[in-house]
């Protein structure tokens, strides 16, 4: 069944056919919202709390748009707020809360990999929210411009725009993140004074 | 950097295969080959590329996504059950401002309009003259209406928009002015009656009254009458 065909039955009160889309996209969903929160507690949270948004306002969807990009506007704001609130009430996060699936094959790859990725999510991290929602489309979500332009407003160019300057902002920020963990390495005494993250 | 490179590597993270429209791929093609910054530049934007692609997401398991659906279940099922679905809001609601904007702004450059092209038009410009004329006959007394309307039958002319009542004969001599006469008449000479007489002789009045008393079939009068009446 398409999408289009489930949320004309979800919008009739058809529960089974809203909870079809739930499942159809809640992977997504949550992955966007762990990208931008840095947090998979949270990020549950905020995805559970998009599909509700979603459910509540489904009958205010109007099929000129893809459901797709239009759960994603919601998910995205809602981890706008989220990170807001965070920014505001100062709550910390710690990167290594992130689950990290193996795939090396020995542990010293292992480790490598996982190093590799700290240091791509603490960079991440670090990008305004903007930049890390339109990474997070683009590279993992394979929207086109012109959806990321519908998801996150403007236009398909400044989309492309928006994402050239993350990508750059990102290099920078990794190329950063890779000095520190020299530094660190190189003297163990600053390291123990100063926490990372 | 040169301006050439700034401008072209907006379009790196799209190059090659990438959405990129013809020109500009080759633009950048011929760019890349002669320019090592640009190469060095693309190729770190392709790292990142694939640093972000080869660090995903924790899958947090089967387990994970079975709470997940139960929560979302429950939750679902409990908006539903105290409707908190919002009702579909009408395509027309969010027109509305437009539907009652355009009609209004159309009647008001449609107003405008007219008033500007048609400046007589009664109620927009009252011709000063006949309401500074007029001014005097309605705050006099009848008994001074009567002593002017005697002395001076012109002055009806002026007075009688702004008084009907007392208008009596000069009514009269309105009507005489539209049913007699060949020549135009002079329509400025009916803005300011009294001033036209005042500069005249006695006989030069009685010439110029009878005059306007001849024009039978000339309808400037009537016209002008009209207007003044009507403002």
């Amino acid at each position: 069944m398409t999408d289009a065909q489930l949320v004309a039955q979800a919008q009739n009160g058809d529960l089974p056919a809203f909870e079809e889309l739930v499942k159809k996209y809640q992977r997504e969903i949550y992955g966007l919202a762990c990208r931008m929160v840095s947090d998979p507690e949270e990020a549950k949270d905020l995805a559970q709390q998009a599909f509700m948004q979603a459910f509540i306002h489904i009958r205010s969807f109007r099929q000129d748009a893809q459901f797709r990009t239009w759960l994603f506007r919601i998910a995205i704001n809602q981890c706008y707020n989220f990170l807001k609130n965070r920014k505001k009430f100062g709550d910390p996060v710690n990167c290594d809360e992130v689950v990290l699936v193996g795939e090396g094959d020995s542990p010293e790859e292992e480790l490598v990999t996982q190093d590799e990725r700290r240091r791509v999510y603490a960079a991440l991290e670090k990008l305004p929210p903007k930049q890390q929602a339109v990474l997070t489309l683009k590279v993992e979500q394979g929207l086109s411009y012109q959806e990321i332009s519908e998801v996150l407003g403007g236009t398909p160019g400044a989309a492309r725009v928006n994402y050239c300057q993350a990508l750059k902002t990102l290099k920078k920020n990794m190329k950063s993140e890779e000095e520190d963990e020299v530094a660190m390495r190189t003297s163990p005494a600053v390291a123990t004074r100063v926490p990372r993250g | 950097m040169k301006w050439q490179c700034a401008l072209l590597q907006r379009w790196l993270p799209e190059y090659p295969e990438g959405d990129l429209p013809a020109f500009w791929k080759g633009r950048l093609k011929a760019h890349l080959d002669r320019c090592p910054a640009c190469r060095a530049e693309q190729a770190a934007l392709r790292e990142v590329v694939e640093a972000i692609a080869s660090a995903p997401k924790g899958d947090p398991g089967p387990e994970f996504w079975t709470d997940f659906s139960r929560e979302m279940h429950l939750k679902l099922v409990r908006a539903a059950q105290a409707g908190q679905m919002a009702p579909a809001r009408s395509v027309w609601w969010g027109r509305i401002p437009y539907l009652v904007g355009a009609p209004a702004l159309a009647a008001l450059l449609l107003w405008v309009a007219v008033g500007y092209l048609n400046p007589e038009r009664p109620g927009l410009t009252p011709p000063p003259q006949v309401a500074k004329s007029a001014a005097p006959a309605v705050t006099a007394p009848p008994a001074a209406i009567a002593k002017q309307e005697s002395a001076t039958p012109a002055r009806k002319l002026a007075a009688a928009p702004q008084a009907p009542a007392e208008l009596g004969e000069s009514q009269n001599f309105v009507n005489v002015a539209r049913n007699s006469g060949d020549e135009a008449f002079p329509e400025e000479d009916l803005d300011d009656l009294d001033s036209t007489l005042a500069g005249m002789t006695t006989q030069e009045r009685e010439a110029f009254l009878k005059k306007l008393s001849q024009h039978e079939k000339d309808g400037s009068c009537l016209t002008r009458y009209s207007a003044i009446s009507s403002a």
